[in-house]
């Protein structure tokens, strides 16, 4: 009884903590390239969700190509945040000042949602949510192992494209050390572009694959995003496989907090871990071999 | 008044004292004037709001732009602010005005805690530091319900007493009028003492702080202990705001120090231009007042609210501070002298 | 600086002449109603509902008037919060200058307006507000139609023991005011009864996923009822946890959830086959043969092209309410609290109207129960 409860919870954990990297993985992209904070990223969220949502109730067409829908409604939110604020302000000198606008834009982006779609939540069911695997006691949705399954692949992919190919390898080499980059003849701005793109494009599917999970309303992202955060820095900021262990574990700490403590100390239990990293490793789960002033 | 650059000041000229001297008075005449002129109890709430608001970007402004420590945190210190001290008053009856103090002084002490505990972090870590510590700190005010009721609120909180000299009652705080110049008094006086301390030798050195850390310490500067002591300051005056907060509007659920709080505060004090006293005076009250004037455009207020506060930071990015200087820069340059 | 002063006092002022203009434009013989409500972030799911009940039944009022009177409302954004409700309460009542307010939703910001509404003696009439203090003490000119959380929860715990014999439960509960309130009350009570109560889980409205909870559910043995207390978002999800842990009967389990007035009719549609045997108190019962609910659902049904939910019913009938008032004399605020308080068996759409010493509704015909069946319709059970 009792180790199945632990293995069951270790499975929801899993899927959750699959959905925070996603989101958190956004984030970590963009700190990595440009040291700044897309104060928006959860309403990229939310705007995924809804477009994965629409997709498949006016078009009629199915899940899995919905989230690519998704993918692409992310990409182009990324490329215009990047154009619109972050572009223009970096030269203003105060790396405060992108925080603060994409805080506006966030307003923004969660009213004009509030507006059009109306804050009744959405009942978003996939033909996978209501089928069930049963395995000894223990049983998973199609939906979450959809939802690990195209999780792991798609960080599978950039894992890959980070490593491997040259333009990852650029991303890589902003991120760790800019003047180098310079010098290697990347052009920054592109860099700084694409990686915009596939961050946020990485939170519209998130939020395709969120939707039948969570509660859908214009302020769904909202509830992912303080957590997406705290995953950031336990990861140590612009560390991808440090992002993706502080995922998991997070998923992992609120399945288990429910279970053993109570689902309103989860917040608790997650950022006094932070602070405790924060006290005895600033720099992350695991470090990257680079030069850290901090 | 006029000039916020802090590092000519002690050579300031006469004239600039002077004009120094009428901006205080006139800002102390439009204090008192103001609760005459808006003379409904809506916008004399709002004005006690502004004041309040004011209250809590200066501690900020004071943090983030004097000693260049990124907080986003504020959001803990006003509300342990409130809850210490309105805990004090309701649960052991403690007068008001002492268990202000203990709130100002808590608060201070947080502050100056979380400083410490981030004093070898720098940048975005004392960032999410400070978001996490207001994180755990609102939490702990949600779940801690049989100390602080959690969310079930506390209500029916009152006003200070009223001030009482020789007998004469000078002030009933009951009355929003009254209220008003309570805070923004001491709000003023806030101001008065922030702006001595930055321009006194203090704030150079918390400036060559901010600037560079290395060199001042290769003067003898201790960093770290005066990164403490500002962050002390600025925590305590927004937990002053706190204390004012639970008594002014009688009900304190944690809810309003959720951390979109403390991105309030911070959005107050960049739109007023940090590293400025008086900038983030004006920002406070333009984005307090801004939703509530944008009232009458009914379901979009928010959206408009939102592209302001964008468009503001995309085409002012020194804040309103900036703006202003460059408007007097052109008059003085265009017209005949102001 | 001083520039930038001048022009601020300037804008200020004229912002502040604008809202006394506006004022001045009342009209004759027109009983004015302000409405608090939450327009903006999550709490607009409230908003919106009860905008849509309050339009119906202006639409239907201002036809003919009522004894020469017409009936304007001027709707604030109370944002669900004790510090933006007395804002918009204090505007409301300085520049629209209501003979009534009817609002707020949540349970702090009613706490917090009430104080103003008191001093400025104004009644305002609460529908969606459940925590006992709003009435107990209470103060004379604020009045509720629904019953409150103690009058729900002791009538929910008795029939959970009597009528369904359930003897263990578990409480699953948003950390507001309104979910701790309404679960300790049905604790308390059921306790009182001899039950036990296996478990008492809150959570934030902020979290997402329930496989958690379902899972932790699942292991705490045999439960008999899960009285659950959230908004209809995280109550669909907590609903689909459940059953797909297989504690519940939609998921062939043997717990029933129960719970109060939190879930609209359509919740069933859109939960499916989980909501299987919910049984739950609910303010309104589209079911009712009584020719007021007839009316209304067909009313709303023709306007908006949807069933009307608890939300837009009680919103109706505030305003049905306070029309009751003006036809029995009402015509300003005092002769409209003292029409409000005189209110003797009035018969809305939610069920009865009579209000006590504390002016709390105590007509219990306002607690509907409800058991979902197998098609996801609903049947009444006429326990009350």
């Amino acid at each position: 009884m009792t180790t199945t409860i632990v293995l069951q919870q270790a499975i929801n954990g899993v899927v959750l903590g699959s959905l925070y990297v996603l989101v958190a993985l956004g984030l970590t992209l963009i700190y990595g390239v440009l040291v700044q904070i897309n104060f928006a990223h959860a309403d990229f969220v939310t705007l995924g969700a809804f477009a994965a949502y629409f997709f498949m109730h006016l078009v009629g067409a199915g899940y899995i190509i919905s989230i690519g829908v998704a993918f692409l409604v992310g990409a182009v939110l990324g490329w215009l945040i990047n154009a619109a604020i972050f572009t223009p302000l970096r030269r203003k000198g105060n790396e405060l000042l992108p925080l603060i606008a994409t805080i506006g834009v966030s307003v923004m982006m969660q009213n004009l949602m509030l507006a059009w779609f109306g804050p009744i939540p959405y009942a978003f069911e996939t033909p996978y949510s209501s089928q069930v695997i049963r395995f000894a006691g223990i049983y998973v949705s199609w939906q979450n192992v959809i939802i690990i399954a195209v999780s792991s692949v798609t960080i599978a992919l950039l894992y890959a494209f980070m490593k491997f190919t040259f333009l990852g390898k650029a991303l890589r080499a902003v991120s760790q050390d800019r003047e180098t980059a310079g010098l290697m003849g990347i052009n920054p701005n592109q860099l700084i572009m694409l990686t915009f793109v596939i961050a946020s494009a990485l939170a519209g599917m998130a939020g395709a694959m969120l939707a039948p999970v969570l509660v859908l309303t214009p302020f769904a992202g909202t509830s992912v995003i303080v957590k997406a955060f705290a995953i950031v820095i336990i990861g140590g900021f612009g560390n991808v496989e440090g992002t993706i262990l502080a995922g998991l574990i997070v998923g992992l700490i609120e399945s288990y907090t429910t279970q053993y403590l109570d689902p309103g100390l989860i917040d608790i239990v997650v950022f006094a871990l932070l602070l405790v990293m924060l006290a005895i490793k600033p720099t992350g789960l695991i470090s990257e071999r680079r030069e850290e002033n901090v | 008044m006029s000039d916020p650059a802090i590092s000519h000041d002690l050579a300031v000229p006469r004239t600039a004292l002077r004009a120094r001297r009428m901006g205080f008075l006139l800002a102390a005449l439009a204090i008192i004037a103001l609760p005459l002129i808006f003379n409904d109890t809506y916008w004399r709430t709002n004005l006690t709001i502004c004041a309040i608001n004011v209250l809590l970007a200066l501690g900020l402004d004071f943090i983030l732009g004097y000693t260049g420590q990124l907080n986003l945190g504020h959001s803990a210190f006003y509300g342990l602010g409130a809850y210490v001290s309105t805990l004090l008053i309701v649960k052991l009856g403690v007068p008001f005005w002492v268990a202000f103090v203990a709130g100002v002084a808590f608060s201070g002490l947080a502050g100056m805690f979380l400083s410490l505990f981030a004093v070898r972090l720098r940048g975005h870590y004392l960032a999410i530091a400070s978001l996490g510590f207001a994180v755990i700190i609102y939490q702990i005010l949600l779940n801690w319900i049989s100390l602080t009721q959690g969310p079930l609120g506390i209500y029916g909180i009152s006003p200070p007493p009223a001030l009482i000299i020789a007998g004469i009652q000078l002030a009933d705080f009951r009355n929003l009028t009254a209220f008003f110049y309570l805070v923004s008094g001491f709000t003023f006086l806030v101001y008065l003492l922030l702006n001595q301390l930055v321009r006194s030798p203090v704030g150079e050195t918390l400036t060559a702080i901010r600037e560079d850390e290395v060199s001042a310490a290769s003067l003898g500067i201790n960093g770290a202990a005066w990164k403490v002591f500002a962050f002390g300051i600025g925590a305590a005056v927004g937990g002053a705001a706190g204390c004012f907060y639970g008594s002014f509007v009688g009900t304190l659920v944690p809810d309003a120090f959720f951390v979109t709080e403390a991105f309030n505060i911070l959005a107050m004090v960049i739109v007023g231009g940090m590293g400025t006293l008086i900038g983030p005076v004006f920002g406070a009250i333009l984005l307090t007042l801004l939703p509530e004037v944008l009232r009458g455009i009914g379901d979009l207020r928010l959206v408009v609210y939102g592209a302001a506060l964008t468009f503001v930071v995309l085409f002012m990015p020194g804040g309103l501070a900036q703006a202003a200087r460059i408007v007097q820069e052109k008059l003085r340059f265009g017209g005949p002298g102001s | 600086m001083i520039t930038a002063v001048r022009a601020l006092f300037v804008s200020v002022a004229a912002i502040g002449l604008l809202a006394v203009g506006q004022s001045a434009h009342a009209q004759d013989k027109t009983i004015k109603i302000g409405a608090l409500f939450p327009m903006s972030g999550p709490g607009s799911y409230f908003g919106a509902q009860d905008k849509q009940g309050v339009e119906l039944a202006l639409e239907q009022l201002n036809k003919t008037g009522v004894n020469g009177y017409k009936f304007a409302v001027q709707y604030e954004d109370s944002s669900c919060g004790p510090l933006p409700a007395t804002q918009a309460a204090k505007r409301l009542i300085e520049q629209f200058k209501p003979d009534v307010i009817i609002g707020e939703e949540c349970s702090d910001a009613t706490l917090a307006v009430m104080p103003i509404v008191e001093q400025a003696k104004v009644p305002l009439l609460n529908a969606g507000s459940s925590s006992i203090k709003v009435t107990e003490p209470g103060n004379p000119w604020t009045f509720r139609i629904m019953p409150n959380e103690v009058m729900q929860g002791v009538n929910l715990a008795d029939n959970a023991y009597k009528r369904m014999n359930a003897r263990t439960a578990v409480l699953l509960f948003e950390n507001t005011n309104a979910g701790i309130g309404n679960a300790q009350v049905f604790k308390e009570n059921f306790i009182k009864h001899g039950g036990q109560v296996l478990a008492e889980i809150g959570f934030g409205r902020d979290v997402n996923d329930f496989t958690s909870i379902a899972t932790r559910v699942a292991g705490l043995g045999k439960i008999d009822v899960i009285p659950t207390y959230t908004l209809e978002g995280q109550g669909l999800k907590i609903t689909q946890a459940l059953a797909q842990a297989g504690v519940t009967k939609g998921g062939g389990g043997n717990a029933i959830q129960i719970g109060t007035i939190w879930l609209p009719f359509g919740f069933e549609q859109k939960a499916g086959k989980a909501a299987l045997g919910y049984i739950r108190i609910v303010q309104f019962d589209p079911t009712e043969t009584r020719d007021v609910v007839k009316n209304f659902s067909a009313a709303f049904k023709a306007k908006y092209n949807a069933d009307p939910t608890h939300l837009n019913a009680h919103a109706y009938d505030q305003i049905m309410l306070i029309a009751d008032v003006v036809k029995r004399g009402g015509k300003d605020p005092q002769s409209i609290r003292d029409g409000l308080a005189a209110t003797k068996s009035y018969s809305g759409v939610t069920g009865s109207v009579e209000f006590d010493k504390t002016n709390q509704n105590t007509k219990m015909d306002t607690v509907h129960y409800m058991e979902t069946k197998p098609d996801m319709s609903w049947t009444s059970l006429k326990w009350n």
